[in-house]
């Protein structure tokens, strides 16, 4: 059946820089904000954008991320016609099937899914932004300004714009130059990695630049230069508000802290954009007659009998008495048990903190001090130290430092 | 996956819930911070692996639609089967109004009964909070032979009025049954059934045709000695609402962990309707001690041996204690609760005080601005 509008969503990646975090999951499924994982994001605006056919590329880790996606239902994308599909790649006759050499070749590999719609545009999503966005009216100043490809871009600082890449375009928004992490940025329009293609325009694109054996297949790397070169229109599509990429460990800390601050981030409150999530079966979260909690995000299924400041609890998180815990993003299942401190820390799925032991520290003088993180699943022992910007995978015996 | 459906009850309001149940029948009344009373024995059928089940309404019952929905949070949008509710269609009943009796309300749905796939059937109220593992009941249902396994339990409720009670002869069948006594004695019945279709058919059918509507009188009791009736007994927490006081201490037990426990096992979640609420955000100066708080909140004022629903805002300054705030209540700033039960949308205005007593909590009606 034909759709206007077809979403691919990219959620291959390892989100190596995550480490820890994402040596069982694909960056995508990394829980977030309490009741989120990343991708319900992004998905959730697919659907508050009237988008209604999402393609998800996975091939990194997917069995959490496949089985969190299910049918699609929690984000009402479980359709007849249309939908959440999970497209990894695959084999076709006669060819050995390769993984998805870079962006644009994973979506290539999924000319036949794309040509099964037959869509007028393809949005093209990153798995890794934390945002809230109608791509519905992006999509409409594509067709407006008969662009081939309209990028979402957004004003960094000239200091930031050497970390993105950066859209030179005229005062009418259109492009006339792409730089990649510019030395000497000549604007500071940064690409969001959110784009809208002409889906006949694109196709060729994807083409051409797969017969390309010197292209590494990249739409910021090849094919956005390549419509440029070609000539193409390419439109800045201005976007304002809350956009952050939760790709490295510090970025995924600040970005849960925002969201302590719903005046200046995403409002997860407001039911004019709502984000939708898988919802596990939880009772309402306790707190006992100890508990002191400020500041904080506290999710079903947790109980608090401890104190909990400036912190992210995810469900089912347990705060026994006397246990202290700031600054802190305390993933599903995870247990702090009695007189335990974690201090500036990502404690990820089930993890134990037991009694007396300590993980990470408050920000000090030392160049070496960041964010401590405990590995899905770890237990730190009893009176155990997880220093600052320590990367814990493996159980800490009771007592010892690491 | 066993052979029994899920029958429930749900077409009464219960009177002394007064402002409670006003807007509702007594099976969408919130309690225990994110459910309806409905979700418990709903839950309880699925959990035992029962894929179809029937809802018997007659009279306000869109909340009741509204939260049940597909059936989808329950699992229960299937294909064939799953979610039935059941108003009474072609009903030809005498009573005008509700239902007089259970045995009526089936006769209503007697072509749906017809129907069913399964050779056994499970019959309850759906507004009693008790997590029971009908798994269990159903395969002693099966060892024991019994025509009718009866679930009951040594927990009483604060009225016997309202309530049945058996007593047990030596080879463990009932052999007595009273009718709301003014004193309770022997087990409390939850009046809660299993039996096989056929049976059910069969009384189903003699009631129709000699006018009973009440399964307990009419049926159970002139049959006591002629049927095989084994009771269950189920030892854990049962919350049967039997009033606004009685509403209100029910849902205080909840802040005992052993009654969360049980309640809530987590082997036998109890599902409700997702509503994707964001976490609770509690503000730099709030106060949360001994207390249920479901998603969704914000709160930053005080709040303390209370139960808060999803979506309640407590703001600076305000206290909150023993009371129960259901979804949607706003506390402005600087007012104060104490024993007050506030129904959905409940708005208190800045700086107001409202204080009920233990032995009388004070309702607050579904959408009132205080």
């Amino acid at each position: 059946m034909k759709k206007e509008v077809v979403a691919m969503l990219l959620a291959g990646g390892q989100g190596s820089r995550l480490y820890a975090l994402t040596s069982h999951v694909a960056k995508p499924a990394v829980p977030f904000g309490g009741k989120y994982r990343i991708i319900d994001f992004p998905l959730s605006n697919c659907v508050n954008s009237g988008i209604d056919t999402v393609g998800v590329l996975t091939q990194y880790r997917p069995l959490e991320l496949n089985s969190y996606l299910g049918n699609g239902q929690p984000w009402d994308l479980d359709r007849s016609d249309g939908g959440v599909h999970i497209l990894p790649p695959y084999q076709r006759e006669g060819d050995q099937g390769t993984w998805y050499k870079g962006t644009a070749n994973a979506i290539y590999q999924n000319i036949g899914f794309l040509d099964l719609y037959d869509p007028e545009y393809v949005v093209v999503l990153s798995g890794d932004h934390i945002y809230k966005m109608d791509y519905s009216d992006m999509v409409a100043q594509h067709k407006k300004t008969e662009a081939a490809c309209t990028i979402s871009v957004l004003e960094v600082t000239l200091e930031e714009a050497k970390r993105f890449g950066i859209m030179n375009a005229n005062p009418d928004g259109q492009v006339y130059e792409f730089e990649e992490k510019p030395q000497h940025p000549k604007s500071t329009l940064a690409s969001m990695g959110i784009y809208v293609f002409t889906w006949q325009k694109l196709r060729q694109y994807l083409i051409d630049d797969e017969a390309d054996p010197n292209s590494s297949n990249d739409f910021g790397k090849n094919i956005i230069p390549n419509m440029l070169n070609a000539g193409e229109k390419l439109m800045t599509y201005r976007f304002s508000g809350y956009w952050k990429d939760v790709g490295t460990i510090d970025s995924l800390w600040d970005a849960n802290m925002d969201m302590l601050a719903p005046n200046s981030s995403i409002d997860l409150y407001s039911t004019e954009w709502p984000i939708y999530a898988r919802t596990p079966i939880k009772p309402p979260h306790v707190t006992g007659p100890n508990a002191h909690i400020s500041h904080s995000l506290v999710t079903g299924g947790c109980k608090v009998n401890g104190k909990v400041e400036n912190s992210v609890l995810f469900h089912s998180v347990v705060v026994e008495e006397g246990a202290e815990v700031e600054y802190s993003i305390l993933m599903p299942g995870t247990v702090v048990k009695a007189g335990a401190k974690v201090s500036y820390a990502i404690v990820a799925e089930d993890a134990v903190v037991e009694a007396g032991a300590t993980v990470g520290a408050p920000p000090s003088d030392d160049p070496k001090w960041g964010i401590a993180v405990v590995a899905g699943g770890v237990t730190v022992g009893e009176k155990a130290t997880v220093s600052p910007s320590a990367m814990v995978r493996e159980d800490v015996k009771g007592g010892e430092q690491a | 996956m066993n052979d029994l459906h899920g029958i429930l009850f749900a077409y009464r309001s219960n009177t002394n819930l007064g402002e409670l149940t006003r807007p509702r029948n007594t099976c969408s009344l919130p309690f225990g911070g994110r459910y309806r009373l409905v979700d418990f024995m709903l839950s309880n059928y699925i959990n035992a692996g029962i894929t179809d089940v029937g809802i018997i309404v007659h009279e306000s019952y869109q909340s009741l639609l509204d939260h049940l929905g597909s059936g989808k949070d329950w699992e229960l949008s299937r294909k064939h089967g799953g979610l039935r509710i059941l108003p009474p269609f072609g009903y030809e009943g005498k009573g005008g109004g509700e239902y007089r009796g259970n045995m009526e309300a089936l006769s209503g749905v007697y072509s749906y009964l017809q129907n069913i796939r399964q050779e056994y059937v499970i019959l309850g109220w759906g507004d009693v909070a008790v997590n029971l593992p009908v798994s269990e009941i159903y395969q002693q249902h099966l060892d024991t032979g019994a025509d009718i396994t009866m679930v009951c339990t040594t927990h009483y409720c604060s009225t016997p009025g309202n309530c049945e009670y058996v007593t047990i002869s030596d080879n463990g069948q009932v052999n007595d049954l009273s009718i709301h006594p003014a004193t309770a004695s022997g087990l409390e019945s939850l009046e809660l059934y299993i039996m096989s279709k056929q049976l059910l058919l069969d009384i189903v059918e003699y009631c129709t045709t000699h006018n009973i509507y009440n399964f307990s009188r009419g049926v159970l009791q002139p049959r006591l000695h002629t049927m095989k009736i084994i009771p269950y007994i189920h030892k854990g927490y049962v919350a049967r609402f039997p009033s606004v006081s009685g509403y209100f201490n029910d849902s205080m037990d909840l802040l005992d962990e052993k009654v969360r426990d049980d309640l809530f096992n987590p082997d036998r979640p109890i599902r409700t309707k997702d509503q994707s609420n964001p976490s609770t955000y509690y503000g730099p100066n709030s106060v949360s001690k001994n207390s249920l708080v479901a998603d969704g909140c914000f709160i930053e004022g005080e709040v303390e041996n209370s139960i808060l629903s999803r979506g309640v805002i407590v703001e600076k300054g305000a206290k909150v204690s023993n009371s129960v705030l259901m979804q949607g209540t706003v506390i402005k700033a600087g007012a104060s609760l104490s024993y007050v039960i506030a129904d959905k949308n409940v708005k208190v205005n800045e700086g107001r005080m409202l204080m009920g007593h233990s032995t009388y909590p004070l309702a607050i009606a579904k959408n009132s601005i205080v």
